[in-house]
């Protein structure tokens, strides 16, 4: 071991009496790393190898090495799903944003000493199954509730709020509100509030304050935030599933047709591929984006 | 027809208090525990696993106390069930079914009667969810389970069951011989049948006032009733419609007429609310729906009810399928005596009625149909009259034909999107 020969004799007289300091970093990192093996490099591997087989007789996996089912994946008349997803994780997430941003503004500014008590009750809702949550919505939206009531003012007996993209995005911007608030809270909690009162100080108005000092430095929060509610939006599959009916065809929706109806678990594994590289995609996209920011920010504080 | 009634009734009671374990002074508090059990075991089972609460409560359905005038005419009614426990019976049993799917009353019965402590009942919604877990791996999970008869042949071929103990089964003398031998399991050594019924059109009379009586009318009004339809998500079932109203074979794999069934399935797939197997009852209820191509299940009982009794179930005139859930031991059960046991227990002609009046479907026994509330024999949507019968088709396994895999995934994705 090359490191052993660089410590201080002193030192390498403390260390022989614990454990030799390759060893320690490696029974450390050991946790994390076969979490990462085992659950995540592993089940992406056999994703990979799987998506290249064939279906065999029975429905499942039969090894082979084939194209088709990219080329069936990436098919211009059933990339439908993929568009939805896409168009409704962005509104989603903007709408979670647009939702999330005042909340964690008041919060913060104005929450005082009710904080605490302001951010547990973001959590409660979380004490409650999320499915039963979902369900509880369908009572909301329902004949006999929203809808219904709606439906009696304007004489339309038929008008309906489950089964549109309206209800699935308010149920996910209700259930992934709370992983958007989150972030933007602690980034606008930790911000100093010096820099707001020189900003009016020199004269800059409500809005060019909010533009040019808040929105900067809690930009780590809002990517963060985004990202959090973006990702797991791709993937949803229980909200259009009960809210939407299944009349919104989510790429989520589809991945649970494919591999536990249609029993075909290469095409679906394809399109599970397609489906991290646009996560991949993404991730990267923010990472550089933020790092951007953060080089811009050095730069102006020298 | 009262006297009828009044005679169920009263063996039914006596033989229940036979089973009561208890002195009559504990039989508040057991009510009171079995009530809760009950309860709870109603709370647990829409949520996928439940394990019935072991209990040694008496069954609440019991009178507080026993008309001693109608005891002489006890002894006159028919021979007593009796059960036989194996010596050698495990205290778990692990079971994997349609949610909702086994009286909870019975599986208390048995869980007293044959000291099974622990009975676990997992849930799939589907066959093609269950064969998804069984191919991921999860045999010997399970003790007994619940596939319908066309994913029986699949099943034996994978080995995801193995041959019954015949000897442990004696009640299968009660199985009618229109289900043995038959294609799935032409030597019986597989599978037991459990209940059996069919696909067809479900009606809101309220709303919709045109005749339905085939399954090409049906296709033909979907469009004047857009947005209020409702389809079972499961595909064998909702190819019928195409497949029939054209006079196909509803088990068909011929390119043409599958062609002809895709484009009939995506004039209809925009109007249509929602593929729902769980809730399509709850839709039709409401209104939400007026149309539907639905099992059985839930809506005989909205008939019986004074809001929605205008609710009518059709056996299309043009024919449908038959379908049979049947009870199997899989591949190496951790408990196979109690497995044997349970399904044995299940066609004692007594409990075989309880569960048709619970779960509404026709029972494959003769033997338990004297004990069957007579209203419910006379139901043809239930009990099928011979003529109708005829007209049935068994249910194959389509699930290799990948066309109508192909067509159903996209008539999925196309659902409500005009």
């Amino acid at each position: 071991m090359t490191a052993s020969t660089e410590v201080a004799p002193a030192a390498r007289a403390r260390r022989r009496r614990s454990l030799p300091p390759g060893l320690l970093g490696g029974l450390l990192v050991l946790p994390a790393s076969a979490w990462y093996l085992i659950l995540l490099v592993a089940p992406l591997v056999i994703v990979v190898v799987m998506s290249f087989g064939t279906k065999s007789k029975f429905g499942g996996y039969e090894p082979a090495f084939i194209l088709d089912n990219y080329a069936q994946a990436l098919d211009p008349s059933r990339i439908s799903p993929f568009v939805t997803s896409l168009i409704m994780a962005v509104a989603g997430t903007i709408l979670c944003l647009l939702a999330a941003l005042p909340i964690a503004y008041f919060i913060a500014t104005r929450g005082g000493r009710h904080k605490s008590l302001l951010i547990l009750l973001l959590i409660v809702p979380f004490w409650t199954s999320f499915l039963i949550r979902t369900y509880a919505w369908l009572t909301i939206l329902g004949p006999d509730g929203l809808a219904g009531f709606i439906g009696g003012i304007t004489g339309d007996s038929s008008f309906r709020i489950l089964g549109t993209p309206f209800a699935v995005l308010l149920g996910v911007v209700y259930a992934y509100l709370p992983l958007m608030v989150f972030p933007i809270y602690v980034t606008m909690e930790r911000m100093d509030r010096t820099l707001i009162e020189a900003s009016k100080d020199l004269g800059a108005g409500r809005w060019a304050t909010f533009r040019q000092i808040t929105l900067p430095i809690t930009a780590t929060g809002l990517i963060t935030g985004s990202i959090l509610v973006f990702i797991p939006l791709m993937g949803e599959y229980v909200v259009p599933a009960i809210l939407g009916y299944g009349r919104v065809f989510l790429i989520g929706n589809q991945l649970v047709l494919q591999f536990l109806e249609s029993r075909n678990w290469p095409e679906g594994a394809a399109r599970a591929v397609v489906l991290i590289v646009i996560m991949l995609v993404t991730v990267v996209f923010y990472v550089w984006f933020v790092n951007r920011g953060q080089r811009t920010r050095e730069v102006s504080v020298l | 027809m009262a006297d009828q009634e009044l005679e169920r009734y009263v063996r039914q009671m006596r033989w229940q208090l036979e089973r009561m374990p208890i002195s009559r002074r504990g039989f508040m508090w057991a009510s009171a525990m079995s009530a809760t059990a009950a309860f709870l075991a109603a709370c647990n089972s829409g949520g996928g696993a439940a394990t019935a609460a072991p209990s040694s409560a008496a069954p609440s359905t019991a009178p507080t106390s026993a008309p001693s005038a109608s005891e002489a005419a006890l002894e006159s009614l028919g021979p007593e069930p009796s059960f036989e426990v194996p010596p050698d019976i495990e205290k778990e049993l692990f079971m994997y079914n349609w949610g909702d799917y086994v009286d909870p009353n019975n599986m208390k019965q048995f869980q007293e009667v044959f000291g099974v402590d622990k009975f676990t009942y997992d849930t799939f919604a589907n066959n093609d969810e269950m064969m998804a877990k069984f191919q991921g791996g999860a045999t010997g999970q399970w003790d007994i389970c619940c596939p319908t008869m066309n994913y029986v042949p699949a099943m034996i071929d994978q080995g995801f069951i193995q041959k019954l103990d015949l000897a442990r089964l004696p009640n299968l003398k009660y199985v009618d011989k229109t289900f043995k031998g038959q294609y799935w399991d032409p030597t019986d050594e597989y599978s037991v049948p459990k209940d059996w019924g069919t696909t067809g059109i479900s009606v809101r009379t309220k709303d919709v006032k045109e005749p339905v009586k085939t399954w090409r009318e049906f296709l033909d009004l979907i469009p004047q009733y857009s947005g209020k339809v409702v389809f079972v998500d499961s595909p064998d079932d909702v190819f019928i419609a195409p497949l029939k109203a054209n006079g196909y074979s509803l088990n068909s794999d011929v390119k043409e007429e599958l062609d002809k069934a895709r484009d009939e399935l995506m004039k209809v797939a925009p109007h249509i609310l929602a593929l729902d197997s769980d809730q399509y009852n709850t839709k039709i209820e409401t209104e939400e729906a007026v149309l539907g191509l639905t099992w059985t299940g839930g809506i005989l009982e909205l008939r019986d009810k004074a809001e929605t009794a205008d609710t009518v179930y059709t056996i299309p005139e043009d024919g449908t399928v038959f379908w049979l859930d049947t009870w199997v031991v899989l591949t190496d059960p951790p408990h196979p005596v109690a497995g044997h046991a349970f399904i044995n227990f299940i066609h004692e002609p007594h409990i075989q009625a309880i569960e048709t009046e619970t779960n509404r479907y026709a029972t494959p026994d003769s033997a338990a149909k004297q004990f069957i509330d007579p209203k419910m024999l006379a139901d043809e949507a239930l009990f099928v009259p011979d003529e109708v019968v005829a007209k049935l088709e068994p249910q194959k396994d389509n699930s290799g034909i990948t066309q109508r895999q192909d067509i159903w995934a996209e008539f999925k994705s196309k659902i409500g999107q005009g």
